[in-house]
């Protein structure tokens, strides 16, 4: 039974993230942060909060008076600030539920995570009691229903015997220093609730505590509209102990036990929800009993660790545990961020969207760390975003010290940083601009990391692209920009002795010579061969330089392809697809590396040739392949090879 | 998918959320109570008589008594249950016997009851008996108009006279 339901839960948050997927991009899915939305929810609800306790007066009349004061006289800022703090709240409560309810149709909740899931259900009954007695504040009609209520559900325990009930019997029994007690718990259950948060999360190595800025922000725009379109209000009046509640507006995210007290008797509904608060808490440990077995190890490459993995355990969270920075991102099976490679041994490949891993990455030995179980000792290997001695990812502010354009459409970005060294990277990698909008544009180092003066960008303009078109027609040298990085795995491997194959499309050629020009500054001996390939001749860039390596360092070849020669060109080199020339030179790669760095359509086209001529999956390195998503996405602004569009 | 639709779904789903927390948040409206219905809640606490009267103590059994422990009285602690019944036009819709609060049961007798009647007059007739022995030695038997929504609040207080009808 317990099966069929996580199975028909399962089912449902599959389709949903698919769903998802599609329109919000497995990187901004809201689904895949539902424990960070909750969080993100919670300092919403602190800020708000903390806010409205600067109006707040404690006291029979001047507490409804002065929340009627925020929410009227002040409706442009009190108001709004009442309504995030309760629509807020309210949300907390629905991201919580169906965090709880995707760990538990995903099992995730037995063996060690058994600490998360008690933590996490203690937490979800802080949050009923805060928001619960949040409620009475105002005190309204609606406080005066709940504060009854209350009174009359704990009356029913023996420690207080319907004593609590006096207090509420009629008018003139409240007195003001009830205020001061609600408003001392209202202020200590939550500091409980944010204390036992970061418990709950302490022991969920590289648990979101934070959705991606794009979610957080887009969660409160919503919330405040919708605190603009439906303003929070106090209902009919203020409390009245002499006469009854007859009809209320009930909040079903905090109050449905509260409809339940007046159908049922309050025995019975301490009955429901004590046992439903034992059967969570314990829900660990009920049957069906899983065997416990020892674990496993596994040995992870490139860090060349052997480190152990718990009965159960995905291989990610035991990464993250031991502090290998595996990258990830949504940890659901849906980006692929985890993507690793299998070398040895077997395992449970888990539950993921078919586009994270397609099959034929699957039998190419491919998994995704955050969903495969072993079944087996490993061995393992991923692309670490971060080398050992990592260079940290941060924003930097730089200047254009020189625009120089190359050829019709692409443009020569030379940057200085302000007040600092360029920041240590891998040949490859790359950095995000930073639009005033928020939007970033993603551009490979051109420069070799022992560069240290400036960064070199290429730039190709894209018609109808924002930032591309400032590039050409506005940037001027002196102007500002800020970038993030350094970023990407898309590297330079700079151990093995086989031969390297460069296929540039494009500016792809920018990683390429960042590369290149690293092999040769620290003495790498290997072939090296570069393919690159542009439509016409009038789209090679920096023709000279290939040419310039080729005489200076006798283990290098460049092979230039054009796909689209003009008869002006007067070409007598290769023509067709960059990567059929290669396959043409190269009937047999199983004995090459190859490094891909181009348009997503290129890099898609080129590997599975690739692999059909022998290569092996962990020989091609492609930044497209990593950037895939965002590339068909971001069509525009995506370079593109040399060819059709 | 388009960029721009791919925003407007987004944005539809991100409304979709707000409505749902929105309408959820004060709806659907929650009936606790008839239209055409009055509250009646009956509440006291009251401390019930000894079980057994207090006894004077003699010379003699003072003399063996320390000093500060010379009280003339010998006075039982526990206190007899309350017994409490109320009529209702005639019906008897509520009668229990409480027991007094305490380890030695020797504080108050808590009583709480709620019941919803009809709007309009009614005849209450509240009985009580806290001592252990005899019958019912407070009785207060009124007629009360019931508006609407009103709510009828039955207290007693030993010290005016027993019960009060307050609205």
């Amino acid at each position: 039974m317990l099966r069929l339901i996580q199975n028909a839960g399962r089912w449902l948050f599959y389709r949903a993230d698919a769903l998802f997927n599609r329109v919000f991009g497995d990187r901004l899915n809201p689904l895949y942060y539902l424990g960070g939305i909750a969080y993100w929810l919670m300092w919403l609800a602190v800020a708000s909060g903390l806010y409205l306790y600067i109006f707040f007066r404690t006291g029979v009349e001047e507490a409804y008076q002065s929340v009627e004061y925020l929410t009227h006289q002040q409706w442009w800022l009190g108001g709004v600030m009442r309504s995030v703090h309760r629509y807020a709240s309210d949300a907390m409560v629905l991201a919580m539920l169906l965090h709880l309810i995707r760990h538990f149709v995903f099992d995730n909740y037995r063996s060690f995570r058994w600490f998360s899931w008690v933590s996490g259900i203690v937490v979800l009954w802080l949050v009923y009691a805060s928001g619960i007695n949040g409620y009475m504040l105002p005190w309204d009609r609606l406080a005066q229903f709940v504060v009854i209520g209350t009174a009359e559900w704990l009356d029913v325990l023996p420690m207080f015997n319907g004593t609590l009930i006096r207090n509420f019997i009629a008018e003139g029994a409240v007195n003001d220093r009830l205020w001061s007690l609600l408003t001392f718990i209202h202020i200590g259950l939550p500091l409980a609730v944010l204390a036992l948060l970061w418990i709950h999360t302490h022991r969920v190595p590289g648990a979101h505590t934070r959705p991606p800025w794009p979610v957080a922000a887009a969660t409160t725009a919503a919330l405040v509209i919708l605190a603009l379109v439906k303003p929070a209000t106090s209902q009919g009046g203020p409390a009245d102990l002499s006469t009854a509640i007859t009809t209320v507006d009930l909040d079903w995210f905090y109050l449905p036990v509260y409809a339940a007290l007046y159908r049922f008797t309050p025995v019975e509904v301490w009955l429901l929800v004590g046992g439903a608060t034992i059967l969570f808490l314990a829900a660990p440990w009920l049957p069906p009993k899983r065997r416990r077995k020892e674990g496993f190890h596994i040995f992870v490459h490139p860090d060349n660790r052997i480190i152990p993995v718990r009965d159960g355990e995905r291989l990610l969270e035991a990464a993250l545990r031991e502090d290998i920075r595996i990258p990830f991102d949504c940890r659901n099976g849906g980006c692929g961020t985890c993507k690793g490679s299998l070398l040895y041994g077997e395992v449970d490949y888990g539950d993921y969207q078919d586009t994270a891993l397609t099959a034929e990455e699957r039998k190419g030995g491919k998994l995704l760390l955050c969903c495969a179980t072993p079944r087996s000792d490993l061995e393992i290997e991923y692309v670490p975003v971060e080398q050992p001695g990592s260079h940290p990812v941060r924003s930097y502010t730089a200047r254009v010290a020189k625009l120089n354009r190359l050829t019709h459409d692409v443009m020569q970005v030379i940057l200085k940083i302000e007040g600092e060294r360029v920041p240590y990277f891998y040949a490859g990698q790359y950095i995000n601009v930073l639009l005033p909008d928020g939007q970033k544009r993603s551009f490979s180092f051109a420069t070799a990391p022992h560069e240290r003066d400036h960064i070199e960008l290429q730039i190709r303009w894209i018609a109808d692209g924002l930032f591309t078109t400032h590039v050409f027609t506005g940037m001027k040298e002196g102007d500002r920009l800020q970038f993030e990085g350094p970023l990407g795995a898309f590297f330079l491997r700079e151990e093995g002795d086989k031969p390297i194959i460069f296929v540039a499309g494009a500016t792809g050629f920018s990683p390429v010579k960042s590369m290149l020009e690293h092999a040769f500054h620290t003495g790498i001996m290997r072939r090296m061969y570069l393919y690159w390939g542009v439509r016409s001749l009038r789209d090679f860039y920096l023709p000279e330089l290939p040419r310039r390596w080729e005489r200076e360092h006798r283990n290098f070849s460049f092979i230039p392809v054009l796909s689209e020669p003009e008869p002006e060109d007067h070409w007598t080199g290769r023509t067709g697809f960059v990567h059929e020339a290669i396959l043409a030179d190269f009937p047999d790669l199983s004995r090459h590396q190859i490094y891909a760095c181009g348009s997503a359509a290129m890099v898609q086209a080129a590997h599975p040739a690739f692999l059909a001529h022998g290569m092996s999956e962990h020989d091609c390195f492609a930044d497209a392949f990593l950037l895939a998503p965002q590339l068909r996405d971001a069509a525009p602004e995506m370079v593109r090879l040399g060819g059709r569009p | 998918m388009s960029t721009l639709a791919r925003y407007l779904i987004q944005g539809m789903l991100y409304a979709a959320f707000a409505a749902t927390v929105g309408y959820f948040s004060n709806a659907p409206t929650y009936r606790h109570l008839g239209a055409d219905d009055a509250l009646v809640r009956l509440s006291f606490s009251h401390a019930a008589q000894r079980v057994a009267p207090c006894r004077e103590r003699t010379p003699e059994e003072l003399a063996k008594l320390a000093p500060n422990m010379r009280a003339p009285l010998d006075c039982p602690r526990e206190r007899s249950p309350v017994t409490v019944e109320l009529e209702l036009d005639g019906r008897l819709v509520f009668r229990n016997v409480v027991a007094p609060a305490g380890l030695r049961r020797d504080l108050a007798s808590t009583v709480y009851w709620r019941q919803a009647v009809a709007a309009g007059e009614h005849r209450f007739t509240a009985r009580m008996k806290d001592r252990p022995e005899g019958g019912f030695n407070f009785v207060k038997d009124v007629v009360v108009e019931l508006a609407p929504g009103r709510v009828l609040v039955i207290d007693f207080d030993g010290t005016r006279g027993g019960f009060l009808f307050r609205m």
